[in-house]
C-alpha cells in the first residue's frame, strides 16, 4: 500500500457515542479497523456544548469547541466526528471564527492557544465517500445488501446552515444515499430526508418530537422503506427510542429498525452483528435482516 | 500667453459642502496663465452657462477649465457653450472635483486643497489643447434589430414605417417571441396571440424589413452610422422561397415525439416543424439532431411528400454581411430554473422545491401555456404528471426574485400581475378549484394594475397568503406545499395538486457574448446597461446601438412597447441627418519616429490602423509607416499605450499634457 492509501484520523466521538449511543461508537471503530483507516482518539476531549452552549453564551460554546479543535490539532490529521451535532459545532466554530478577528481574540484568550482554524473537520460520511471513496468502499464489500430498502435520513445539521458543512447540496443531497448503493443497498425517494426529527425538545417537550418524528416515520413507510439509516444519536433517539411511543400516540404500527451508516456499512463488510451493537436498537432489526439473508 | 478661464462649479450642496470653493477660485487664480477664476452653485444651468459665456467674450479667454462634475456628465454640455461663444469646443476641459473630490472626502481642509491641485493640472493640460476640427461621416440609414419579440417588432415596424430600410434577425425559427406564448395579458386579459399575430404579419409583409429567422449575429465591426454585421443564417433544410408552408411534410414526418420548446416541452412536434401554427414565416425547420435523415441517412419522407421541391438536405450556414447605420438589440428575456445549478454558480437552485424533479410543481410561462387556447391541452388546466384538473393550486411568487441568497436580488416586475392573472384564468377554467397565492408583497404600479390585483382577490376568490414557502414536497399524487402566514402568525400547510412558480425574469442565455460582439457593457446578471439610468435609457454608452425590452431589466409588455418606440425614434433621429459629427479626439501619428512595427494595428478594437507608404520625390519607397483612419479611430489611446517609439498619440491625452499634468502637483 503507499503512503498516500493510508488513511489516519483523530476521532472525536462526542458525549452521545460514550453514552447513549455506544453503539454508534462501537460500530465505528470496528468498521474504521475493517476498511483500515486508523482512528487515534482525541487525548482529554470533553463536550462541544451542543445545543444548551450556544443557546446561553456564544463565547462559551465557541471556546469549548475551539479547545477540542486545539487538542485534535494535536493528534495531527484530519479530525472524525461521528455525530451531526458535534460536527456541525466545529465546523460553526471555525467558519464563525475565521469570519471575525474579534471573536478568535476573544476565543484565544478564553482558551490560552491559537485556534487551528485551518484543520480539516470530517464527518464519518465524507470520510467513507469521499476519502476512501465509493469505488474502494464497494472493493470492501463482502456482503453486499442486497434487497434491504434504505430510507436515508439526514435531519437537520448535517448540510445546513448554507456554507457551514458544506458536506453537500444544502437541501438535495445525495451523498448517503451514494454510500449505500455503493454497498449494494437499494435507497428510496422520500419527502422527510432533511425535515428536523425535534432533536432536543425530547426531554422538554417530548409532544413536539413525536409529531415531527412520526412524520418522518410515515413518510419513510409510505415511500417503502424497510429501515432508516441515520448519522446522528440524537435523531437516532428520537426515531428508534421514542418509535414505540409514537406509534401508541398515532395508533400505528411501523417497526421500522433505524440503523447508523456505521452498522449497515459494517454489516456490507462482513462484521458480525455482536461488533456493531445490534442488540443495543430498541426497534429490534433481526427479523428484517434475517428475512432479506444479511445475517 | 494664454488667458485661461477657470469656473468653479457648487453643484448646489454636492461640491461646496466639503470644498471651500472660493478658496479654490482665489487658488485658482494665481496661477500662471488663468486670466479669470470665478465661482457659481450650478455652472450646468442656463444662468451658469451664461456666466461662461459672458466671461469668454469681455475676457477673451483662450482657454476654459469647468471644476465641476465628472466629464461623462457633462462635458458635452461644456463644451458646447464655449463652442457657442465663439471657441473651439476643444480647448474646454473639466476637473473633476466632485466625484474624484468632495463625493468621497470628509475633511474640508483637505479636501479644498486636493480640488486646487485637480484644477492645477487641468490648467496644465488645457494650455497644450489643440484646436480640432469636428470629423463629419457619412449614416448609412439602414437599421439592425437583433431580436423578433414584441420589442424587436415594434422597434423594426416602427423605424420601417418612417421610411428606412430594417434588417430584423431571430434566433428562433419564427418571430414572436415569449409574447406569441403567452395565453391572455393584463390587465385586459385580452388574448396574446390576438393581439400579437397581427404586428408579425406586419413584419412579414412590410416592404422595408428584411426578416432573417434562424439567424445569428456572427460579428459586428465598425461604429455609429457605419457598422458592418455579418448574420449567421443557420441551416434551415428548407428554402423559404420555394416553401408555401403546406405542412404535408409536418404530417409525414415519422418522427413525432420530440418536446416542443414553444410548448414549454409539454406538447410534441415532427422533427421538421414550424414551432407553432402562427409562425412568421410559415415555413418549417428540420431539427438535425432528431431527424432520421441527419441522423442514419435514411428516411427522407420529407423531400419525397414535398410539392414545390423546397426540402434541401444540403443546405448550409450562409454569413451574410449588411452595412447599417444603428443598431436595436430586443433579445428579451428567461426565466429562471429551480433545477441544480452547477457548483460555484453564483445563481442557486432550490432544492427544498425538490429542484425541479416534481412533475406537477411548473413555472408561469408553462401555466401560460396549459391556458392558451393553441396549447398543448387546448386550453384546459390539466396536470402534466396525469392529465387530471387541479382542484387546489398553489402560486408561490418572488422564486429566485428578491432572494439574495439564491443569487438574484432584483425584483422581476411582472410576476405579481400575472400571477393575480393566472389566478383569474384558473378561475375561470375551473370553476370549483381553489387557488392560493403565497406573495412577499403585491408590487401593482401601472394604469389600472392594482384594480386588477384586488379583482382577483375580491371577485375570482384568490386566497391571497402574505408569506414564503418553505418547502415542497410529493405526498402522493399530492404536493405538500409547506410555507408560513406571517399575518397571522403561523404555519400553513396545503395539500397541493399543482404548484406555480413566478420564477426570476433573466436575460437570455448567451446575452453576454452577444454583448461583447457588440461592444455594449452589461450588468452582472447579464442584463445590458443603459448609458444613463434616468435621462438615456435606451440608449447604449456605445454609440449607435439602442436597448428595447427585458434584456435591459425585467419589464411588462407596455413598457416593452413603450421602450421599443423610444429606441426607434431614437434611430430615426440618427437617420434624419446625412452627416454625422464625431468627436475629433483621435490617434495622430508622427511619421518621422514611427518604425511600421504595427504593434499598433494589432491592438486596435476600431480597425482603424492601415498601412502607409512614404515615397521619396522619385517615388522610391522610403518606408512603410501607420496611419490612423480618423473616421474609424474610436479614440481609445489602446495604441498611444503600446507604442515602443512613442510615435503615436492621442489628442488631448498626448505624453506632453499627462507630464505637464504630473509636474504641476
Amino acid at each position: 500500500m503507499t503512503p498516500r492509501n493510508i488513511l489516519r484520523y483523530a476521532y472525536y466521538p462526542g458525549c452521545s457515542l460514550h453514552a447513549s449511543a455506544g453503539e454508534y461508537d462501537l460500530s465505528t471503530r470496528e468498521l474504521f479497523k475493517k476498511l483500515n483507516i486508523g482512528l487515534t482518539e482525541v487525548p482529554d476531549w470533553f463536550c462541544c456544548g451542543a445545543t444548551p452552549a450556544h443557546n446561553v453564551d456564544e463565547l462559551l460554546s465557541l471556546s469549548l469547541c475551539a479547545k477540542n479543535l486545539e487538542l485534535a490539532a494535536r493528534v495531527g490529521g484530519d479530525l472524525a466526528v461521528a455525530c451531526a451535532a458535534c460536527f456541525s459545532r466545529l465546523k460553526t466554530t471555525q467558519h464563525v471564527l475565521s469570519e471575525s478577528d474579534v471573536k478568535r481574540q476573544q476565543v484565544e484568550k478564553a482558551i490560552d492557544a491559537p485556534v487551528p482554524l485551518n484543520g480539516n473537520v470530517k464527518h464519518l460520511l465524507d470520510i467513507l465517500a469521499r476519502d476512501l471513496g465509493l469505488e474502494r468502499l464497494g472493493q470492501a464489500v463482502t456482503k453486499p445488501l442486497f434487497g434491504l430498502k434504505v430510507a436515508c435520513y439526514y435531519g437537520c445539521l448535517l448540510t445546513r446552515p448554507p456554507e457551514v458543512p458544506n458536506l453537500d447540496c444544502v437541501e438535495a443531497p445525495t451523498i448517503m444515499e451514494d454510500v449505500l448503493r455503493a454497498i449494494g443497498a437499494e435507497t428510496v425517494a422520500w419527502s422527510h430526508r432533511l425535515e428536523c426529527c425535534g432533536a432536543n425538545f425530547t426531554l422538554s417537550r417530548p409532544g413536539v418530537v413525536l409529531q415531527l418524528s412520526h412524520a418522518i416515520l410515515d413518510s419513510a413507510k409510505a415511500a417503502g422503506a424497510d429501515c432508516i439509516m441515520v448519522a446522528c444519536p440524537l435523531c437516532h433517539g428520537n426515531l428508534d427510542i421514542r418509535q414505540k411511543e409514537i406509534e401508541g400516540v398515532y395508533s400505528t404500527h411501523y417497526a421500522m429498525p433505524v440503523f447508523y451508516i456505521t452498522q449497515l456499512v459494517g454489516l456490507a463488510a462482513g462484521l458480525k452483528a455482536d461488533k456493531l451493537g445490534l442488540d443495543a436498537l430498541i426497534v429490534n432489526p433481526m427479523p428484517l435482516l434475517k428475512e432479506k439473508g444479511l445475517l | 500667453m494664454s488667458r485661461i478661464g477657470v469656473f468653479i462649479c457648487h453643484c448646489g450642496e454636492n461640491i461646496s459642502r466639503t470644498v471651500d470653493v472660493e478658496r479654490v477660485a482665489a487658488e485658482v487664480g494665481k496661477l500662471p496663465g488663468v486670466a479669470f477664476a470665478t465661482d457659481y452653485k450650478y455652472m450646468c444651468s442656463d444662468p451658469g452657462q451664461g456666466l461662461l459665456k459672458k466671461a469668454i467674450r469681455e475676457e477673451r479667454l483662450s482657454h476654459v477649465v469647468v471644476a465641476a462634475c465628472s466629464p461623462r456628465m457633462h462635458e458635452k454640455t461644456f463644451r458646447k457653450a464655449v463652442e457657442s461663444a465663439g471657441l473651439n469646443p476643444f480647448l474646454c476641459e473639466m476637473a473633476n472635483i466632485r466625484e474624484h473630490c468632495s463625493w468621497v472626502h470628509q475633511d474640508r481642509k483637505e479636501a479644498t486643497v486636493k480640488a486646487i491641485e485637480l484644477v492645477g493640472m487641468m490648467v496644465e493640460r488645457v494650455k497644450k489643447n489643440r484646436v480640432l476640427p469636428t470629423i463629419t461621416v457619412p449614416v448609412t440609414k439602414r437599421a439592425l434589430v437583433i431580436g423578433g419579440g414584441i420589442a424587436g417588432i415594434q422597434a423594426a415596424l416602427d423605424i420601417a414605417d418612417a421610411g428606412y430600410e430594417v434588417i430584423l434577425v431571430e434566433r428562433e425559427p419564427s418571430i414572436g417571441g415569449h409574447m406569441a406564448q403567452l395565453s391572455e395579458t393584463f390587465p385586459t386579459l385580452d388574448c396574446s396571440q390576438c393581439i400579437m399575430t397581427p404586428k408579425m404579419v406586419d413584419v412579414a409583409n412590410h416592404p422595408r424589413i428584411r426578416l432573417y429567422t434562424y439567424a445569428e449575429i456572427e460579428r459586428v465591426e465598425g461604429y455609429i452610422g457605419n457598422f458592418q454585421v455579418t448574420v449567421r443564417r443557420k441551416a434551415r433544410s428548407v428554402i423559404e422561397e420555394k416553401c408555401t408552408g403546406c405542412g404535408v411534410c409536418m404530417e409525414k414526418c415519422p418522427v413525432k415525439k420530440i418536446p416542443n420548446k414553444f410548448d414549454q416541452n409539454l406538447g410534441m412536434r415532427p422533427a421538421i416543424y414550424v414551432p407553432f401554427p402562427q409562425a412568421v414565416p410559415n415555413t418549417p425547420v428540420i431539427d438535425r439532431e432528431n431527424c432520421i435523415k441527419f441522423k442514419t441517412g435514411k428516411c427522407g419522407v420529407c423531400r419525397k411528400v414535398c410539392g414545390p421541391g423546397a426540402v434541401d438536405y444540403e443546405q448550409e450556414d450562409r454569413l451574410i454581411v449588411e452595412p447599417v447605420g444603428a443598431i436595436v438589440v430586443a433579445t428579451g428575456f428567461d426565466l429562471y430554473s429551480i433545477e441544480e445549478k452547477p457548483k460555484g454558480s453564483p445563481i442557486k437552485g432550490y432544492g427544498e422545491f425538490g429542484h425541479g424533479r416534481i412533475p406537477d410543481v411548473i413555472d408561469g410561462m408553462t401555466f401560460e401555456r396549459l391556458a392558451s387556447a393553441s396549447g398543448p391541452t387546448g386550453g384546459k388546466i390539466l396536470r402534466p404528471s396525469d392529465g387530471r384538473e387541479p382542484k387546489q393550486i398553489v402560486f408561490i411568487q418572488c422564486v429566485g426574485s428578491r432572494a439574495r441568497e439564491k443569487g438574484i436580488s432584483y425584483c422581476s416586475k411582472i410576476c405579481c400581475m400575472y400571477t393575480a392573472k393566472h389566478t383569474m384564468l384558473y378561475h375561470h377554467k375551473v370553476h370549483d378549484g381553489q387557488a392560493y397565492v403565497f406573495f412577499m408583497d403585491a408590487r401593482t404600479p401601472g394604469k389600472n394594475y392594482d384594480e386588477f390585483w384586488r379583482r382577483s382577490i375580491e371577485e375570482e376568490e384568490a386566497v391571497y397568503i402574505r408569506g414564503m414557502v418553505s418547502r415542497l414536497y410529493q405526498k402522493g399524487d399530492k404536493i405538500v406545499v409547506m410555507g408560513s402566514d406571517i399575518a397571522v402568525g403561523v404555519q400553513v400547510e396545503i395539500e397541493a395538486d399543482m404548484v406555480v412558480l413566478a420564477t426570476a425574469v433573466q436575460p437570455q442565455k448567451g446575452a453576454d457574448a452577444l454583448a461583447q460582439k457588440l461592444g455594449i457593457s452589461y450588468d452582472k446578471y447579464n442584463f445590458y446597461s443603459e448609458a444613463h439610468a434616468k435621462l438615456r435609457p435606451v440608449e447604449c454608452a456605445t454609440a449607435g446601438i439602442y436597448l428595447a425590452g427585458a434584456c435591459q431589466g425585467p419589464k411588462d409588455i407596455p413598457d416593452t412597447v413603450s421602450q421599443a418606440s423610444a429606441a426607434a425614434a431614437k434611430v430615426i433621429i440618427l437617420f434624419a441627418r446625412d452627416q454625422l459629427e464625431r468627436e475629433p479626439i483621435v490617434a495622430r501619428v508622427r511619421e518621422a519616429g514611427c518604425v511600421g512595427c504595427f504593434y499598433c494595428k494589432k491592438v486596435c478594437p476600431y480597425g482603424a490602423v492601415e498601412e502607409k507608404e512614404i515615397r521619396d520625390r522619385q517615388g522610391n519607397l522610403v518606408k512603410v509607416v501607420a496611419y490612423v483612419n480618423p473616421g474609424v479611430c474610436g479614440g481609445c489611446g489602446t495604441c498611444q499605450a503600446t507604442c515602443p517609439s512613442k510615435s503615436v498619440e492621442l489628442d488631448g491625452y498626448t505624453d506632453e499634457q499627462i507630464v505637464a499634468m504630473i509636474e504641476a502637483l
